[in-house]
C-alpha cells in the first residue's frame, strides 16, 4: 500500500516555473510526458513567490526562475541539487494598448507627465529588470507608476485591458492571444539587461531522477525547440 | 464511545483553526514589533482604516434603505433581489474584481462615459473603496434586514399616532430597536472590508499609499522575503478580527 503510493507520487514531477514560461513549459512538459511517461505538474508564479514557497517547504522538484537572484536565494538555503543551468534568455519590451489615447512609443515616453505605467513589483524579476533599464536610460518613471503587479502576466492583462498606458514585460509575454491588442517596442540594446533563466532540480525532490530528467530535457535541443518557438533565446 | 468520537472530530477542527493562528502570534518577536512601525506598514494601516471607514459609511447610507425595503416592502421579484444582495458573499473576490474592472475600468462598460467626465477609477483609492463595498456590504444588508424585520410594528404605529413623523419614528424608534443587528452587521461588514484582497488587487492594483491595503502589504512583504512585516501586520489583523467578533457577539447578546 505504502509502496504503491510512493510509486504513484514518484511518477509525477512538480515543476515551479516563472510565470513568463507558461506557454513554453506547457508545451515542453506535454512532450516530455509523452516521451518518458513521467507526469509533470506545473506551478507558475512570480519567481520571488515561488522561491518563498520552496523555502517554506512547498513540494517542488524543479525550480525554473526568471532571474539568477531568486535561484541564488533558493540555492543559498541549501535546497538546490547540483548546479543550476541557464536554459533560456529573454528580452524586455515596452507594451502599450492599441488605440490608447496616450501614445506611448518609446521608453522615454514613460517619464512624461500623466502617463500611467504598470510595472511588476520591484521584487519580481521583470520589475527589477525594467527599473534597471529605465535607470540606465536616466528616466524617472516611478512617479507615473500606478500599480506594482504581482507577476508579469498581471502586467500584460492590465495593459491589454487598456487600464494603463504602458507596461514593461518580456518579449515572450506578447503571445498570439494578446498581440492583437498591444503595440510592443524594444529597448535600446545598450540598456538591455542580461535576462537569464536558470533551472535546477531540488534537493528535497520526491523523485530526484524524474526531476533531473526534466531539467535535462529542457536544456536538450528538443526542449530548447519549445522555448525558441515561444520567442526565447537559447543561451 | 460515540460521544468521544464527536468530541475528537470537533477538537480536530478547532485545533486546525486555532493552531495556525496561535503559531502566527507566537512568531511575534522584537523584529516584528519594530516592523509594525515601519513606514510601509504605517502607510498600509492608514490606508486600510481610511478606506474601510469610507466603505462602511457608504454601506450604511445606501444599505440601510435597501435592508428596510427588503424587510418591509412586498414587491414582485423581492426574493430575487434578496438573493442578488447576498451574491457577493459567495462570489470569489477575484471574480468580483474582474467584474468591477470590466464595468468601471477605462475600457469597461462605463469607462468611456466616466472618462468623458474626467474620471478614471482603476488604480485609485476610490477603486479600493468600491471593491470593499462590493464584497462587504452584503454582510451589513443581511444583518440589517433581519433586525428591521423583527422590530415590533405596533411600537412604530404608536409613535406615528403620537405625532412623530415617519422619519423621526425611523430614527428614534425603529433604529434603536434594531440597533444590535445593525451594529453587528456594520462590524462584520467593516471586518470583511478590512480583509479584502482579491477584488482590490484586480481592480485597484497595488501601490503604496494609494491602493496597498493591509492584506496586500502582508502579501507583498511575504513575497519579498520581508517576513517580520508580513507577520506583524497579520497579527494586527488577527487581533482586530478577534475584537470585531467579540463585539458582534456582545451586540447579538443584547438583542
Amino acid at each position: 500500500m505504502n509502496i504503491a503510493l510512493v510509486l504513484v507520487l514518484a511518477a509525477t514531477v512538480n515543476v515551479f516555473a516563472a510565470a513568463s514560461l507558461t506557454e513554453a513549459f506547457n508545451a515542453a512538459a506535454a512532450a516530455f510526458t509523452q516521451k518518458t511517461g513521467i507526469e509533470v505538474k506545473l506551478n507558475y508564479g512570480g519567481s520571488d513567490t515561488l522561491a518563498t514557497q520552496i523555502k517554506q517547504g512547498a513540494p517542488a522538484d524543479v525550480f525554473a526562475s526568471a532571474n539568477l537572484v531568486q535561484m541564488k536565494n533558493v540555492a543559498d538555503a541549501g535546497l538546490v541539487a547540483g548546479t543550476p543551468k541557464t536554459f533560456a534568455k529573454n528580452r524586455l519590451v515596452l507594451i502599450a494598448p492599441k488605440n490608447d489615447p496616450v501614445k506611448v512609443a518609446s521608453p522615454a515616453d514613460l517619464a512624461k507627465p500623466g502617463v500611467k505605467v504598470v510595472l511588476a513589483a520591484a521584487t519580481v524579476p521583470v520589475g527589477a529588470y525594467a527599473r534597471a533599464a529605465l535607470t540606465k536610460l536616466g528616466l524617472h518613471v516611478e512617479k507615473n507608476v500606478v500599480s506594482n503587479e504581482l507577476d508579469v502576466k498581471a502586467v500584460v492583462t492590465k495593459i491589454s485591458l487598456g487600464e494603463a498606458d504602458a507596461g514593461i514585460v518580456y518579449s515572450t509575454d506578447v503571445t498570439a492571444t494578446v498581440a492583437p491588442k498591444l503595440n510592443a517596442f524594444p529597448f535600446p540594446a545598450a540598456v538591455e539587461p542580461d535576462i537569464e533563466y536558470p533551472i535546477a532540480a531540488l534537493k528535497n525532490a520526491q523523485d530526484t531522477k524524474g526531476a533531473q530528467a526534466f531539467v535535462d530535457y529542457i536544456v536538450s535541443p528538443e526542449g530548447q525547440g519549445f522555448l525558441k518557438a515561444r520567442g526565447f533565446i537559447s543561451p | 464511545m460515540t460521544r468521544a468520537a464527536v468530541a475528537i472530530l470537533a477538537a480536530v477542527l478547532l485545533a486546525f483553526i486555532v493552531i495556525p493562528l496561535a503559531g502566527l502570534v507566537g512568531h511575534l518577536g522584537p523584529n516584528e514589533l519594530a516592523a509594525i512601525t515601519s513606514p510601509s506598514a504605517l502607510l498600509a494601516l492608514r490606508l486600510s482604516f481610511m478606506t474601510t471607514l469610507i466603505a462602511l459609511a457608504v454601506t450604511l447610507v445606501l444599505g440601510t434603505p435597501l435592508a428596510y425595503i427588503l424587510a418591509r416592502a412586498d414587491f414582485p421579484g423581492r426574493k430575487i433581489v434578496d438573493a442578488l444582495v447576498d451574491l457577493p458573499i459567495v462570489i470569489p473576490p477575484a471574480v468580483a474584481g474582474l467584474a468591477l474592472l470590466l464595468v468601471f475600468g477605462r475600457n469597461g462598460t462605463f469607462g468611456p462615459f466616466l472618462r468623458s467626465m474626467g474620471i478614471t477609477l482603476s488604480f485609485t483609492t476610490a477603486a479600493v473603496v468600491m471593491a470593499q463595498v462590493f464584497v462587504s456590504s452584503p454582510f451589513y444588508v443581511r444583518a440589517a434586514r433581519g433586525g428591521l424585520a423583527q422590530v415590533d410594528r405596533q411600537l412604530e404605529a404608536a409613535s406615528l399616532t403620537l405625532g412623530m413623523g415617519p422619519l423621526r419614528t425611523f430614527a428614534f424608534v425603529t433604529i434603536p430597536l434594531a440597533a444590535p443587528s445593525l451594529l453587528g452587521g456594520a462590524l462584520l461588514c467593516w471586518a470583511r472590508a478590512l480583509g479584502e484582497f482579491g477584488a482590490t488587487i484586480m481592480f485597484a492594483g497595488n501601490l503604496a499609499g494609494v491602493s496597498q491595503t493591509l492584506p496586500l502589504a502582508v502579501y507583498l512583504n511575504l513575497e519579498s522575503g520581508n517576513l517580520p512585516v508580513a507577520t506583524a501586520l497579520s497579527v494586527a489583523l488577527i487581533f482586530v478580527s478577534l475584537i470585531v467578533i467579540s463585539l458582534v457577539r456582545l451586540a447579538e447578546h443584547r438583542r
